[in-house]
Formats: structure tokens, sequence, C-alpha cells
């Protein structure tokens, strides 16, 4: 026990120590189209959001406000078949469920449900709604759903999502139920609404 | 397999060695409302009092008044009335195999062990273990042993705020897991002593003590199945959290195995009982289970629960485990695993939706389309009920 609390904390010494020039969060302006993640989707902000530094996956990227626990905008862009969701922390022992070329619409919200529940280990995950869209000029699915999440925080969530090319494309929102979810629904919105292939 | 063998050699070895060791004692009779003494003692509890009106707010709780009630009972047939009238137990929806008890009387369960457990006698036996480390106070003697740890925490709380990641903040509170759950850890003494006196409750109780041992030799093999799966040698469980400290579980069975009494073998189990009142609950545990992406686990799972007859709740979560893998020959035993949960439940309208969709995805398109129209017929207010509309042409006819 002992040790591995020594290893955990030089870990965290570390992390703490690295020069902070490495972490370089962008900021993405008002109006300005870009790029996410060097896909083909590109959306314009209706307003500024901070691109956070480091992403959860090959193809993802991860935009807040307040910070990725009050608000997290997750871009999934071009999640291949045979791959999952978000970086796996070990292939071999936590495997995640994975996209395939098969998966039809009205599965992406149980992928994206399995996903959420295998890498966070929580068990309290519900999808609340499941919607016929239009999303990147294609026929999409919007979803919302809620969970608990291991911070105990009950947080609420919308995704649109599309199949493109063979490709997964997805953006989702998520932020506590307690009012940061309803204060920056509507930005999502729009930024859901500017999205677009290029 | 093999672990039943090691068991069986484990079984006789202890035998021989250990062929007199007399049945573990109770305590002496049990005091009532116990309080904290001295200063550790009772700033310990103070702690875990505000922990506990943190947890009686979690939405992780499930407040249903009929299941808590139960396990409650189980708690008190087990370790006798006079006793479990100092726990408040709360059952915490995170479905991993755990239960565990602070000093002042909270207890939680994890719905993971629910799903696990077979009859009353086993839940009986995870719970009076646990108990048994109220009893004899373990908790304090390790909170004294990790005070220096708290102060480790605190520190790592500082260096943690100065840096800017969120993968720091996540890191951090990794850490915070750890160290709380290592209050809970116990050293391998304790754990034998919380066996013994775990045994002794159920030596005393009306259930069958022998269950004890079935708990911790099934989940060896869970988790030799699953390892099976992922393709790896052997299971890691000392990095599974109720196990990392625990005395090896080969041994651990076999000693519960020598120290239940031989003549209780014939008493009753109350498996046919826990199955009745974990039934309303079944079907969300499962998918609890399956939607961890473990398969080898779940599967072993399902299977171990089908030992006592298929439900279509067992077929259709088994179904839902092959869909959600979703390799061809997964999808065709799917479809046939929804098709035997219909069989024995026609208005199950989960297991109408997954035949569909499991049928679509295999090239039978006109089967899949009625299927699906089978489950919005049964579930008209389904969350994607219009999705899976717009998956039937119109001209379909109804079944």
């Amino acid at each position: 026990m002992m040790s591995r609390l020594i290893a955990a904390l030089a870990v965290t010494l570390i992390v703490a120590l690295l020069p902070s020039a490495a972490m370089a969060h962008k900021l993405r302006e008002q109006g300005v189209a870009v790029s996410i993640a060097d896909s083909p989707l590109t959306v314009t902000p209706g307003r500024d959001w901070n691109r956070l530094d480091g992403n959860v996956g090959k193809h993802t990227e991860t935009w807040t406000l307040d910070g990725g626990q009050l608000n997290d905008l997750t871009f999934f862009a071009g999640i291949e078949p045979g791959k999952p969701l978000v970086r796996e922390r070990s292939k071999k022992r936590e495997p995640l469920p994975k996209f395939g070329a098969g998966t039809l619409l009205v599965e992406l919200p149980e992928l994206f449900e399995a996903t959420y529940r295998t890498a966070k280990q929580i068990a309290d995950f519900r999808v609340t709604d499941v919607q016929p869209t239009r999303f990147l000029g294609q026929d999409g699915v919007m979803f919302t759903y809620e969970y608990v999440d291991q911070d105990q925080l009950t947080r609420k969530g919308e995704a649109h999502a599309a199949i493109v090319a063979g490709r997964l494309y997805m953006i989702g929102f998520d932020a506590p139920r307690l009012h940061y979810f309803e204060r920056n629904i509507g930005d999502f919105h729009r930024i859901v609404q500017s999205a677009r292939m290029s | 397999m093999i672990a039943r063998m090691r068991l069986a050699v484990g079984v006789l070895a202890l035998a021989a060695g250990v062929s007199a060791q007399a049945e573990p004692p109770l305590p002496p009779p049990y005091a009532g409302a116990y309080q904290p003494q001295g200063v550790d003692e009772q700033g310990f509890w103070q702690k875990m009092d505000e922990e506990e009106r943190r947890l009686a707010q979690s939405d992780m709780v499930i407040r249903d008044p009929a299941l808590v009630g139960y396990v409650r009972n189980i708690l008190c047939a087990t370790v006798g009335e006079d006793r479990c009238g100092a726990v408040r137990p709360y059952i915490l929806r995170v479905p991993i195999f755990n239960a565990n008890m602070a000093p002042n009387g909270t207890m939680q369960v994890f719905t993971g062990l629910l799903l696990r457990v077979h009859s009353e006698a086993e839940l009986g036996a995870v719970l009076g273990h646990e108990f048994g480390h109220f009893e004899a106070r373990h908790t304090l003697e390790r909170f004294r042993a990790a005070r220096s740890s708290t102060d480790i925490l605190a520190w790592a709380g500082v260096l943690g705020s100065l840096a800017p990641s969120y993968d720091v903040v996540r890191a951090y509170r990794n850490l915070e897991i750890t160290l709380i759950s290592s209050l809970y850890s116990f050293n391998r003494d304790h754990e034998r002593e919380a066996d013994r006196l775990g045994i002794a409750y159920l030596n005393n109780s009306n259930l069958r003590p022998q269950a004890a041992a079935q708990v911790w030799e099934r989940l060896i093999e869970e988790y030799q199945a699953d390892a099976l799966s992922k393709g790896l040698k052997k299971p890691r469980l000392d990095r599974v959290p109720f196990y990392a400290t625990h005395p090896p579980q080969v041994e651990r069975a076999t000693t519960l195995a020598l120290l239940a009494r031989p003549e209780a073998a014939t008493r009753d189990d109350g498996a046919a009982r826990y199955r009745a009142a974990l039934a309303p609950w079944l079907p969300q545990l499962l998918d609890d289970q399956i939607k961890l992406n473990d398969f080898g686990a779940s599967e072993y799972i399902i299977q171990s629960l089908a030992e006592s007859g298929w439900t279509a709740p067992l077929w259709h979560a088994r179904g839902e485990l092959y869909r959600l893998r979703g390799a061809p020959r997964d999808l065709v035993q799917a479809a046939q695993f929804y098709g035997e949960a219909i069989a024995l439940d026609p208005a199950h309208p989960e297991a109408h939706r997954g035949l569909g969709l499991a049928l679509l995805k295999t090239g039978q398109a006109a089967a899949g389309q009625k299927a699906l129209l089978r489950y919005l017929e049964l579930k008209p207010d389904a969350a994607d009920a219009k999705l899976i509309g717009m998956m039937i042409p119109k001209e379909v006819p109804a079944p």
C-alpha cells in the first residue's frame, strides 16, 4: 500500500512541477471557423471557448468554459471502424467498446453509454431521450443522458452524431445538472448548428 | 476447474494440519450502543459521521425500502438481532463486488455484490465478515496507521492545485480514492479474524455456513473466466479493490470450508427467497454489469445465475452482451438468445428490440423490422421510439 502511495505521490509531484509552457490551452474565438483535430469537421463558435490541451483520444478535442468538470464539450471527429471513442488505458485489461462498420445510428447512444460506464467505472448512467436529427447534412441521432460521476455529482449531457463516409462524427456536451448544464446548453447548440464538413 | 482442484488439494493439506482447528467462538454478548473512546476514536467517528451525511445525500444510493430492508434482514439473521441494531446499511449503485463498514455503523453494500451472490447465506457471509471488522474495531487500528498517509494526501492536494491541467485534478482524485480505500483495506490478520467472526455468526444463525466458501470459490472462477477471455495468463487479484490485501482466495475458501459447522450443511441457504427479492432489480444490475464491457466476467455471471434456471431477463442480458461485442458470429448468437427470452416472456419489449437490431445487422431486414415493430407496439413511449420507427418502412404488416 505504502509503496503505491509513494509512487502516486511521485507522479503527482512530477506532473505538478512540469514547466507550464508545455500545457498550452488555446483560445477558440467567437466567429472564427476552426477545424477539429485536423479533420474535415469545422465549427464556428458563437462565443469564446477554451480548447484544453491534451485529448482523450486520437480524433478528439475537448473545449470548456470554466474547466472540464463544469462544462465539457468533446468532439469526436472521424472515429474509424474498429476503434474506441476514447483512448484505452489498457487495450488488453480494460478494453473499451468499439465503433464498428455495422454500427447503426440507434446503437450510437448505447456505444456512448458503454464507453462512459467502462471508462469511468460508473453504473448510474441513463439515456433519457433519443431523437432522429440532421447533423453535418446527414441523417443523424441526437440523444440526451444523465449520469452520476465518481465525484458523486450528477451531470446532464447531450450529444449529436452522424456517420459520414464510414466514420463517426459526434459532438457531446456534459455539465453538472445544477446550473451549469442549463446555462451553456444554448452555446452548445450554436456549435452543433455551425458544424460543417469542409 | 483448476481452482477447484487447487482448492481440493488445499483442503486436504489444511485438513491434515488443522484438523483440530476449533470452531471459532463468538465474541462476548453484544454491549449495545458503544461510544467512541479516546481522542483518536472520537475524531475518527466524527469524520465518519460527516462522511455518512454526505453518503445519505448521494445520488448513487438506491433508495428502495424493500431492497434495503431485505439486506438489513439478512444481516440481522446472520449476526443476530441484538447486534444488527448498530448498523445502518446503504446500497450503492456501483457494479463491483464490494461492501464495507465504517466504525460508526455505516455499512455500504455495492450492487455488484448483490448481483454476484446467489443466496441469503452467501450475502450473510460477506456482510457478517464486514460486521466482524466493525465488531473487532479494526478500522481504528488502520486509522492510526494511516494518519501519516493522510498527511501525504494534504500535500498532494496543495501541489495538485498548483498545476493547471484537468488531468492532474483527476490524478489527485484517484489518489484520494486510493487513500480512502486504504482506510478500509485491512491487513491479512485482520481479514483472517473477520473471516473467523463472520463464520461464527453464520454457524450460530439459521443460515448455511458452507455458503461462505462458495462466495470466494465462485469469485476466483469469475476472475479466471475474465482473464481467459482477455487472453491473460492469470487474473490480477491484487488490482481488485476488495482483494488487494485479502488473504489468498484459495486459502480463504479452504479455511472457511473447514470452519463451517458440518452438521449445519443441511440448513436452508435461502436461495429461492433471495432470487425473489432481487428479481425487480436483476435486469438493471445485469445491465450495469454488461455495459462495463467485461465480456468474460459478464458471461460467467450470467451462466452461474442460470444454474438455477434460465429466465427471460437472463437470456435478454446474454443477448445484449453478445450484441454489444458485435462480431458477426456474436450477432447470430445474440438473435438466438433474444429468441429464447421471447419464448419465455413474449411481452419483453427490449428482447424484441435487440432481436430486431441483431437481425437487421445480419442481413435479415424483413424479420428484423417485424421484431422492431413488435417492440414499438409493446413500448410505444420508449426513448428511442422515433428513431426505431424510422427504420421500419410503413408497409410492413403487423406481426
